[in-house]
């Protein structure tokens, strides 16, 4: 399967280097003091880029292992709670998104429902303390609560 | 001649910068111990709370190269208790190591490993006292065109010393030099690559790119390993950590050897402590390896390696601190911190900012003290670290990764574009591609290209000027050796194998 993974890479790659350079070349300077500009060095790399991918498609390398069904489910989960995380990060402010984000984490990678709820406030508030009276960094309170501490 | 380093004690002596060099030991140690998060991880995540503290460089500098001498000091415990080694660099160490461990050694094997990796920082360190403000001399003569060279050369040795695959660390690389291309062109004003978004005016944020490529590619990472093992099952008892004279005397040519070994490959640019502790050990297993027993326990085989890794870990500084071209994944990290404060690495800096040369490299006198006087009595606490359990560990690398990313500039944007780039990272370690090289060509990249025109500009675009003096032309031309030699020894190989049948 790494063997088809690798050519599609190397495709893919060639498709970047090719999207790069023509980018490159639409690059337009008004007043230009010195030989090389903006242009050249980009369009090295994309023929760097492509060269190499070449090669990997020619010559991809060994079998390596993929995650099973199973995993990738729980992969694009994780995903899910990290994204979730941001977007409500600063609506619902750091507390509240914190001890739900790790109480999704922590189930994800097999705590038990206690620990994983322990966990959240624990370092959901632990963590608020730390970072705004022991470090000075100002988290976002959210805009649903009126403002307390 | 070394008043630099007489200014860098009385910089590293102050009460913050000692604390900042302690804190720094114990954090890495803690790091490096942590399973999944090796050097790099740790620096990435300490990185931007040390930014936010409003440290000046110097402080900063401090405290993050402790963090990278003490993850490799941490590196070591996983290795020794679990034989699963906690980065790259500590993976010869599970040779020998762990079979100590399983003869019920784990304590002896701790405290000769923190013996040895003193050892050989120490050289180290005193390597790079003496060499570093004598090869800051001469690339005080280097002009734009000898530090592309320079930077060619670099890359071409990390093609073929880093990871198992040429071309993916040839990739690696230029993705991220082409990454270093976004943003507003400094010389021109021209909006390269941004797609239109405010954000990447400025180019994608060196934070955002480290712990998005790190610590959220981590994350994924573990999920896989998520039921792979269970530490508390399986860790031997520590006992007392204990290591007698004796034992150190019978590994004391290892431990030098290796040393010294490991602070040359660490000096060559793109080469790191795997492949210092991988040299290390081979070569002592050559010398010394009389009756087979490497490999089962032999105490020198532990020696090696940490020695090594050790080492190379404190001479990957040289090439960045004289010449601004990082040694390491990790180096190139503590580079990109540097700029992040407008100091650019090079030769100057040993002039023109002493305090931060030679603050640096007198804590880092201080910080190995420090890492031997920590690890030899406390090994067995910090063995406890083994067995936190991933579902805690993961969260709490989120935390720090959002929260480092979002105080940068209180922005979601950067959130999300962190997110991103570790999906893609993520997806490359898949592949089988290593960070390292991506990192180098992402804090090199503007660099690389600033030079080359600069270079051209004094030419008139005549090419010619980047091969015009002896420094350049032995620069690539010992960087097209680096490119042919494995093609040449692959050909080779074969013939050689027909001839011995």
């Amino acid at each position: 399967m790494r063997i088809a993974a690798d050519r599609i890479l190397g495709l893919a790659l060639i498709g970047l280097a090719a999207l790069a350079a023509f980018n490159a070349s639409q690059f337009e300077v008004m007043f230009s003091y010195e030989p090389v500009g903006p242009k050249a060095f980009p369009i090295l790399l994309a023929a760097i880029l492509a060269g190499l991918s070449l090669v990997l498609v020619f010559r991809p390398g060994e079998n390596g292992e993929w995650p099973d069904k199973h995993v990738a489910l729980r992969l694009l989960a994780v995903l899910a709670v990290l994204l979730v995380y941001a977007m409500l990060f600063t609506r619902l402010g750091f507390l509240i998104t914190t001890v739900v984000t790790v109480l999704f984490l922590a189930r994800l990678f097999e705590a038990p429902w206690k620990k994983a709820w322990l966990a959240g406030v624990l370092m959901s508030v632990g963590s608020y303390y730390l970072f705004t009276l022991g470090l000075g960094i100002s988290l976002p309170t959210g805009y649903w609560l009126p403002k307390f501490n | 001649m070394f008043d630099f380093l007489i200014h860098g004690f009385d910089v590293a002596l102050t009460p913050l910068n000692l604390g900042l060099a302690f804190m720094g030991a114990l954090l890495g140690t803690l790091f490096g111990a942590l399973p999944g998060i090796g050097p790099i991880n740790g620096i990435a995540i300490l990185m931007p709370l040390a930014y936010t503290l409003g440290l000046p460089a110097e402080s900063a500098l401090i405290l993050l190269a402790g963090v990278y001498t003490g993850a490799e000091y941490g590196g070591r415990m996983s290795s020794i208790l679990l034989n699963v080694p906690g980065d790259a660099g500590a993976v010869m160490t599970t040779l020998d190591g762990h079979p100590l461990a399983k003869k019920g050694l784990a304590g002896p094997a701790l405290g000769l490993s923190a013996v040895s990796s003193f050892v050989g920082a120490t050289v180290a360190i005193l390597g790079l006292t003496l060499f570093a403000p004598l090869l800051a001399e001469v690339a005080v003569l280097f002009g734009p065109a000898e530090f592309f060279g320079l930077m060619v050369f670099a890359f071409a040795s990390m093609s073929v010393m880093m990871g198992n695959d040429p071309v993916k660390t040839g990739i690696g690389a230029v993705l991220g030099v082409l990454v270093a291309m976004i943003g507003v062109d400094s010389g021109t004003g021209v909006m390269r690559y941004t797609l239109d978004m405010p954000e990447l005016y400025d180019g994608v944020d060196f934070v955002v790119m480290i712990i998005g490529l790190f610590a959220i590619s981590e994350i994924l990472l573990m999920l896989e390993h998520a039921h792979s093992k269970k530490a508390e099952d399986e860790m031997p008892p520590v006992g007392r950590v204990m290591v007698h004279m004796k034992e150190i005397m019978y590994c004391k040519w290892a431990m030098l050897r290796s040393s010294i070994i490991g602070f040359i490959v660490g000096v060559l640019p793109g080469t790191g402590a795997s492949v210092a502790s991988a040299v290390a050990y081979t070569t002592e297993k050559r010398l010394s390896d009389k009756d087979n027993t490497f490999g089962t326990g032999d105490m020198r085989g532990l020696a090696a390696p940490e020695a090594g890794n050790n080492a190379a870990a404190v001479g990957s500084f040289v090439p960045m601190l004289t010449l601004g071209i990082p040694g390491s994944g990790t180096t190139a990290v503590l580079l990109g911190a540097l700029m992040l404060y407008n100091i650019t690495p090079g030769p100057m800096m040993f002039t023109e900012r002493p305090e931060v040369a030679g603050g640096l490299i007198a804590s880092l006198y201080i910080g190995n003290i420090v890492l031997l006087l920590l690890n030899l009595p406390l090994a067995g606490l910090f063995a406890k670290v083994l067995t936190i359990p991933r579902w805690a560990l993961v969260p709490g690398i989120a935390i720090l990764a959002f929260v480092g990313v979002f105080q940068l500039h209180s922005s979601l944007t950067a959130i999300y574009m962190m997110l991103v780039i570790g999906v893609l990272g993520f997806a490359l370690r898949k592949l089988g591609f290593s960070l390292a090289p991506i990192i180098l060509g992402y804090v090199l990249g503007g660099l690389m290209e600033d030079n080359l025109r600069r270079a051209l500009s004094i030419s008139g675009g005549d090419l010619g000027i980047l091969l015009q003096s002896g420094i350049s032309i032995g620069l690539w031309f010992a960087a097209g050796l680096l490119l042919i030699a494995p093609l040449i020894m692959t050909k080779l190989r074969p013939s050689k194998a027909l001839t011995h049948t």
